[in-house]
Formats: structure tokens, sequence, C-alpha cells
């Protein structure tokens, strides 16, 4: 029994971080109709962020109110400057907008190289090992911590889609880009402002993921496709599906390495993944309506 | 006037010979190929090999390279990846024309690229890639510098048997690929030979966030030693986790790899005390230029090397004996001064022999190193230890 209550609360907890990476990548998707394939590398960016104001003595949650705003900066700079350019350019394939976040991804990852090196770096702090016990079950604090504040950020997110003008107006750019414009949505100013907000949700998941975890350049790419698979779990432009999708890839994960062996954590996930395409094409979206 | 075009022509005519000359003495170099994974996730240990290898290749160019000719590296970047590491050994021997290759960092690459060598009769040097079958197959031009996988827990073998003999039963944990799978099949062999019960064996994804499943099941079962085969970052995951849980074994040994990078006791902190590891090499080991090696290197690079590190740059002596020894500097001459290195490097001594199903394989002894106050201290074999060893491990509870 307690091997199967730590399965659970392991895999519940880091369901929760997966969710934050996931939120991004739901929202960009939901809006700009294109998959961010850069998003593990942005989060990747914000762990270096971390990491350096570790050196400098800054603990990794305070870091997370410099690292967003800064990786907020970046989304939107890339969306700006890179990405919207491409919608008016003619080209064969539809999908370029797909292709530069890739390029995106990998410059990303050699200008970390070239800076850090490929050195293995860690964030550690007193609580980066610390844990509350349960009778029997341990609860890690740090992610517990980042539970919480995912939890809190989806809450946030899902409030400003509902009730703010500007949430409105995202939702609207989603629903459908040409009518949004017809009504006087600024898309252009819409879709900068969301591959920001996203960069900066997935900076977050970063900083949080930084003391229990290490960071290195190659990290971007693991991510990118956890918070793909997320993404499509949820539904896509979900924030609420992305908790779920989320906690359910975790739980999925950490049962499967339980009673399966952890060799399979992967599979699972992707079995899982290929169900939900199958028998539930539009992710738990279609259960919630929301 | 025509005395100074006479003179103009001379001095002309000198520039021209020498600059002929000098470029000549460029051209005349021994290309030496090496595959290693120089970005990827295994880009760390490819850096620290790859300066490994221009270290070695500058000491050796500064005493005046072999045959009077400078060897220069061509170095090809294998990712990480099979299919990537056969076509860099394809380009190597094809367009660079290398008579002689080393490096193959990762199993599961080296176990793709060697056959490409063997096929073109291009002689290949295994610095690192150990698991067993590599050098199983009867390739006559394959030579492997490094002992197998199965070799690496021989010192925890006796030290089970001399000092931790009230281990009885083993949790065995180890990485999903080549090297951990070879490594952890021949440590189920060699626990069977000790006559102890594997009550847990757990492979995992390499790079996983969370370990604890895996390690409530281990324990769940209580075992007396946890053994494992994991590269740096999951080996410093496995014992931050543990020490979260509270596991307390008697041992906590790691199988190679991961466990003595200076980087491993960086991240995982307080919870690396006391923590074993199968080692190939320590710079206090008594081989010529082993503390020269490790010295010289933290002074160039500025970090502390390891053994990936000795393994690389005992290769390229190796390599480099090989070159002044053989009759021309084609393949086979190669391969066949290749098959009679008899010499001591840095890593130890090297001969390539055969045995069980092994060929051209060399032999050499391991060691035990332990984490002891943030130091890696050799503590087995007796004769190599500079520290005694601390056993069994103190209870996470009881630690300051």
């Amino acid at each position: 029994m307690d091997v199967f209550l730590q399965t659970i609360v392991a895999g519940v907890l880091k369901g929760g971080l997966y969710a934050l990476i996931g939120i991004g990548m739901t929202l960009i998707m939901g809006v700009m109709g294109i998959i961010n394939l850069a998003h593990g590398q942005l989060m990747m960016l914000a762990m270096y962020v971390t990491f350096v104001l570790s050196l400098m003595g800054v603990d990794p949650y305070i870091a997370l109110f410099i690292a967003m705003p800064l990786l907020f900066m970046l989304g939107v700079a890339i969306q700006k400057f890179l990405l919207n350019p491409l919608i008016k350019a003619e080209t064969i394939l539809p999908e370029n907008q797909v292709l530069m976040t890739v390029g995106i991804g990998m410059v990303l990852t050699e200008i970390v190289r070239f800076i850090f090196t490929s050195d293995y770096k860690s964030v550690t702090t007193t609580y980066s090992e610390r844990t509350i016990f349960l009778g029997n079950i341990s609860f890690s604090v740090a992610l517990m911590i980042a539970f919480v504040i995912a939890l809190a950020f989806t809450g946030v997110m899902f409030w400003f889609l509902l009730k703010t003008d500007l949430g409105r107006s995202i939702r609207a750019t989603a629903q459908d880009k040409d009518a949004a414009t017809l009504m006087g949505v600024n898309t252009g100013r819409i879709t900068v402002i969301t591959f920001g907000l996203g960069s900066g949700l997935v900076a977050a998941a970063g900083c949080l993921l930084a003391p229990v975890y290490y960071v290195f350049p190659d990290l971007g790419g693991p991510f990118t496709a956890k918070a793909f698979i997320i993404t499509i779990l949820g539904g896509l432009g979900s924030t609420v599906g992305a908790i779920f999708g989320g906690v359910t890839l975790g739980l999925a994960e950490s049962l499967g390495a339980t009673y399966f062996g952890m060799e399979y954590e992967d599979i699972v996930g992707l079995t899982i993944f290929i169900l939900v395409l199958l028998f539930l094409p539009g992710g738990f979206k279609r259960l919630t309506k929301v | 006037m025509k005395g100074t075009v006479g003179k103009a022509f001379i001095v002309g005519a000198a520039i021209l010979s020498l600059v002929m000359a000098a470029s000549a003495g460029f051209a005349e170099t021994v290309k030496v190929g090496v595959l290693l994974p120089l970005t990827g996730s295994q880009a760390k240990f490819g850096e620290i090999e790859k300066r490994s290898y221009e270290m070695a290749t500058e000491e050796i160019n500064a005493k005046g390279g072999v045959r009077g000719m400078k060897i220069e590296l061509r170095f090809e970047d294998d990712t990480g990846k099979p299919d990537v590491g056969r076509s860099g050994v394809e380009k190597l021997i094809s367009r660079d024309k290398v008579p002689v290759l080393t490096g193959g960092y990762s199993s599961s690459v080296t176990a793709a690229a060697t056959p490409v060598a063997q096929q073109f009769k291009v002689p290949f040097v295994i610095s690192t890639g150990s698991a067993d079958d590599i050098t199983e197959k009867g390739y006559d031009y394959i030579f492997r510098v490094n002992p197998p996988a199965s070799e690496y827990p021989n010192a925890v073998k006796s030290f089970l048997q001399g000092v931790a003999k009230d281990v009885k039963t083993v949790a065995l944990l180890y990485e999903n690929s080549a090297f951990g799978q070879s490594s952890s099949k021949s440590f189920e062999k060699d626990c069977a030979d000790l006559g102890l019960k594997i009550v847990v064996k757990e492979g995992y994804q390499a790079g996983a966030i969370d370990f604890k499943p895996v390690l409530t099941k281990v324990k769940a079962a209580n075992p007396d030693m946890i053994y494992m085969v994991s590269y740096v970052m999951d080996a410093s995951l496995l014992m931050r986790q543990s020490k979260e849980l509270r596991i307390n074994p008697k041992l906590f040994i790691g199988g190679g790899a991961g466990f003595t990078l200076p980087e491993f006791a960086k991240s995982a902190g307080t919870a690396a005390e006391g923590v074993y590891s199968a080692t190939l090499w320590l710079e206090t080991l008594p081989f010529p230029g082993a503390k020269e090696y490790y010295d010289n290197f933290k002074k160039k690079y500025g970090i502390e090397t390891e053994y990936h590190g000795a393994e690389a740059y005992a290769a390229m002596q190796v390599v480099a004996d090989a070159l002044k020894r053989a009759k021309s500097l084609s393949p086979k001459d190669i391969r066949d001064a290749l098959a009679a290195t008899n010499m001591k490097t840095a890593f130890g001594p090297v001969k390539f022999v055969s045995y069980g199903k092994k060929t051209q394989q060399n032999k050499l002894d391991t060691y035990m190193v332990q984490w002891q106050k943030g130091e890696l201290v050799a503590v087995w074999p007796k004769s190599v230890a500079t520290k005694m060893y601390i056993y069994p491990t103190p209870h996470w509870d009881m630690r300051k």
C-alpha cells in the first residue's frame, strides 16, 4: 500500500510541473495554431538564468520573478521579429513558422553551449532534498512548492483568459482569427503577447524544475516532446486541460515505472498519447468543455 | 642593373624554396580520426576526451611527432547516436583518408561504428565504449584499451568477499542502454557467483526527473546493498532521492561511469557522502605519467579530469606508439604494429590479448573509490588505498 501511495504522490507532484510546462505550449498552439518546437529550449534558457542568478546567491524562487519577464520579452521578440514576418512570406510549406521554431531551438541550444559548455550544472538549495513525511510517504518540498505554484498560475491564467479584456481578445483570436480582426482586435499584437506569455510560463516551470533537476544545453528536446504530449492530452488551447494532461502524464509515468518497470516510462506516456488521439481526439477539453 | 636583377632573382628563388620547404613540412602530417560525442547529452564526456586527445597529441608533436611528422587529429561528432557514428567513421575513412581511428565513447555508438572500420580494414583503437560484445566479434582491426563493462566490478567483487561479507541481498538499478544492460547482466552473474540474492532489478530511462517509484520499490525490499549503473546526473538524482526516501542499505555502489565525476558530488551534495564507486583509473595510481596528465590537464583547462579522459589520453599514446613502430603508414601495417603493442601508459599497461570470447582486448585491474567528506579517495584494493573505507554506510538519520 505504501508503494502505491508513494507512486501516486510522486506522479501527481511531477504532474504539476508537467502541467506548467504544457500550459505555455497549449496557449501558443490555441492562438496561433502552431506547435512551438522551441518550447523546451526556452525552458532550458530560463534554467540557465536561474543557474546564473543562483551563483550570485539568488534563490530560484526569487529568480522566477526575473526569469519570467526576461523570457516574456524574448518570446515577444521572437514572435515579432522572427515568426510574424513569416506569415506574410509566400512559401510552398504553410508550416514554415513551425520550422522556424525548430531553428530557434537549435540556435538557443548552441548559444548556451557556446557560453556555458556542455557541462552539467546544478542549482542546489537547502530545500532541494528536504522532505516531509506523512506516515511512510515522503513529500518532496521543492516539488510541492512547484505543484502549488503551477496550480496558482493555471488559476490566474484561467481568470485572465475569461475575465480580462486582453484575455477575451486572446480567446477571440484563438476561436476565429479573421472574425476577431474584423471585430477590431489587433491580432498581430495578440500573437506577440501570447508567445510572450507562453515563454514566461515555461520560464516559471524552468525555475521550479532547476532545484530538483540539473541543467545542460541539450535538455530542451525531451521537454518539448513532453509539452507536446501534454498539450494533445489536455486539448489544444485549454489551460485547464493542460493541468489534467500534465497530471495524467505524471501519474501514468509513475504508475508505469512502479508496475511495469521504469525503462518503459516513456512508452507508457506515448501509449496514452496514441490512445487519446484514437479515442478522444481533442483531448480532455472534449470532456470538460473548457 | 643586371646585378640587381640577378640578386633579386636569387633572393626570390631562396624565398620560394623556403616557402615550398615549409609548406611541404606542414603537408606531411599523419591524420588520426577521432570519433566522439561533441554535442548531445554525452558532450560533457566527449569534451573531456577531446581535450585529452589534443593534450596527448600536443605533447607527442612537441617531442618531434612520429617519423618526423606531426600528428593531426580529425574529430568527427557522433552526437551520441549510432547511425551518426557510423557515417562519421565512413567520412573519416573515405574523405579524410585516415589510416587509423580512435575514440568511441558510448557503447551503442562504438558497437555500430566499429564494423565500418573493420569493413574498410582501418584499425580502430577504442578508448571508452565498453559493452562486452564489441570485442567478441573476432574483428581483427578493432582494439580496445579500456576493460569491458563486465570487468568494471572486479574490485567490487573482491571488496564484497574481503570486507562486506554480511551483504546478502542486492538491488540492481541500471540505465536502459547498451552499457547499462551489459553491466547489469554481468553483475547479475557475479552476484550468483558470490551467493547474493537480487531482490530488485530495474532499468530506467536516462534523464528521468523522478526515480521515486523505483526507489520506493527498493525501499520496500530493504536490500543490504544498492548497485547502480548510471551516468552522472542520473546518479546524482538517484542518491538525492534515496536520501529523501531514507533508504538505508549497508552499501551504495556505483558501477562506474557517473559516480566518480566532480559534478556528481557537487549536484548530490551531502547525499554523495559515503557512496562507493567502481573506477578504472585514479591519478594516484603508480602509472608513469598518470599524475602529470592529471596536473597538466587541470593547469591547461582549469577543470578536473577523470578516468574517461585518461582512457583517451592513453589511447592516443597507444596510437602514436604504433605509428612509430609500423613498417609503413598503411592501415594494414599500423594494425600489425597495434597488435604487437606492449607499453606503459598513463592509464596502465597496454597489451592486446585474446581471452574467453574476446580478441585484442587490453586487460586491466579495476579499483574502488569512496566519497569521504566531499573528496574521492581510493579505498580498495588495499595496495592502492589512500584512505580507510567507511563501512557500512552510515544511516541517513544518524548523519550530522
